[in-house]
């Protein structure tokens, strides 16, 4: 039986049909149509399908549609405000922190909520904030350039 | 991988969560966090026809100090409990052990409950459905042989969680509520050892966890988890060890040692002889590689996994040169 839940999704409140065997990253894609969310391996291993459920990064893949009623969601869609690329999607552009781009959405949000409570990050805390995000490219190294340089230009 | 369709249903109240696993017994899985029972319904491996939600039972998530304890609501996330103050000051070894689970997208979501809940696993279990179908059913997923042994009615599945070792070596009491009657027990016998039905709650009676209790440890009490595996960022430990370490601050001789493992058998296992050969004596390389030897001879791993048991019983050994040497501050 399908239910009703109100979502917030970044920053625009939906209202959405959904039935419990739905995902959350299931009706990102297929009713709210962000597709910017990616599904990988769908057994929250890859980190492909990662958005901010009321701030925290979850595995959209995992979460049950359900269970988010009532709650904020930031989708990578959302991070860039008025046609400006945040800092970090600006960061990983001019690093070179994207080759495929599938992770990427996930290493972004990922990154966001490192930098909102750790806005000076070491190399190790940038490493295990990402550690649930596989880059098949293995482009590991320059995705946390990436994170580094914005920290240190927010930070100046 | 599309869930399979089930019902969804959101209880405010623990007697109303007993109330319906006794209505429906036997049709109904408990969801936490779910990032264990999803993976399963995906894979097929767990079908259930009602999927209770404890989300709304709000009593279920506190963390609290009290008289000489800390209580732990399973609902608390595994990130709850790594920040948690208390813990990190009191009960290191627990902190650890939770950051050690998973990945931090899991870690927001997975509950302290339900890491103690987790299935066991198995190479020839926890794998898709279509992968499965290429031979009979194993045991554990309802047929008669087990494909690791090629023995029928056993299971041999692995217990790999990271908390429960924390827990038993920090003496952890559970609350199991049932219909009517609630009772408390050492975490240690909350596993059964039976790889098909890992746990009291995995039968599918009408109990639920409802607390963790863990007495806060004598001063000069020191601990440590270590985890092998093969991706540090994400995986399932290959061999977990917790271990626990008092000495006496003046003579310097053990008082108190624990070593629990995760990865080895079908429950968390405990290395009682290991313990004995440290408590009372004075702790040096010798004795704590003797040590290391016993614990190695305790555990009985089977090829449930990619790691060939000889190999991983040399882990354990190694395991518990380096916790001990560590902890017990030896000089190698």
């Amino acid at each position: 039986m399908k239910r009703l839940i109100n979502i917030v999704v970044n920053g625009e409140p939906h209202e959405v049909a959904v039935n419990p065997e739905q995902t959350l990253l299931e009706i990102l894609r297929e009713e709210l149509g962000l597709t910017g969310t990616k599904k990988g391996c769908d057994q929250g291993e890859c980190g492909a399908c990662t958005v901010l459920v009321d701030g925290k990064p979850v595995s959209s893949c995992l979460v049950l549609a359900v269970s988010v009623n009532g709650k904020s969601i930031a989708t990578i869609e959302g991070l860039s405000q008025n046609g400006r690329l945040h800092p970090l999607q600006e960061a990983f552009v001019q690093h070179g922190a994207i080759q495929c781009g599938f992770c990427t959405p996930g290493m972004l949000l990922a990154a966001k909520y490192l930098l909102e409570n750790r806005p000076l990050p070491s190399e190790q805390e940038i490493k295990e904030a990402i550690a649930g995000n596989i880059c098949r490219c293995t482009g590991y190294v320059k995705i946390i350039e990436a994170i580094t340089a914005v920290a240190h230009s927010t930070a100046q | 991988m599309h869930l399979p369709k089930f019902e969804y249903l959101e209880p405010g109240e623990t007697s109303e969560v007993v109330s319906i696993l006794g209505k429906y017994r036997g049709q109904c899985s408990i969801i936490a966090g779910g990032t264990d029972l999803l993976v399963a319904m995906k894979q097929r491996r767990q079908t259930p026809k009602y999927v209770i939600s404890l989300a709304k039972v709000s009593e279920l998530k506190q963390i609290r100090e009290e008289a000489g304890m800390i209580s732990i609501g399973p609902l608390a996330t595994l990130e709850e409990v790594v920040a948690s103050g208390p813990i990190q000051k009191k009960l290191p070894v627990l902190a650890q052990a939770a950051w050690e689970v998973g990945s931090p997208l899991l870690r927001t979501v997975a509950t302290i409950g339900g890491n103690l809940c987790l299935d066991t696993r198995c190479r020839f279990y926890n794998q898709s459905e279509f992968w499965r179908g290429a031979r009979p059913d194993c045991f554990k997923a309802g047929g008669v042989i087990c494909h690791v042994t090629n023995k029928e009615n056993t299971c041999y599945s692995t217990f790999s969680g990271d908390i429960a070792p924390a827990l038993i070596a920090l003496n952890a009491q559970i609350q199991l509520i049932g219909d009517g009657d609630e009772r408390w027990l050492p975490l240690a016998r909350f596993y059964t050892g039976v790889g098909r039905i890992p746990n009291l709650l995995a039968a599918g009676d009408n109990e639920v966890l409802t607390e963790i209790k863990v007495p806060l440890p004598a001063d000069g009490t020191k601990g440590l988890y270590r985890k092998y595996r093969f991706r540090e960022s994400i995986d399932f430990p290959l061999v977990g060890l917790a271990a626990i370490l008092r000495v006496d601050p003046d003579d310097g001789i053990c008082q108190e040692a624990c070593l629990v493992f995760s990865g080895v058998g079908s429950r968390p296992v405990q290395a009682a002889e290991a313990e004995n050969k440290l408590i009372g004596k004075r702790l040096n390389e010798d004795i704590i590689a003797a040590a290391a030897e016993t614990a190695a001879g305790e555990v009985h791993p089977v090829k449930t996994d990619r790691v060939n048991p000889q190999f991983k019983k040399k882990i354990v050994k190694a395991m518990v040169r380096e916790a001990f040497t560590e902890l017990g501050g030896v000089k190698s």
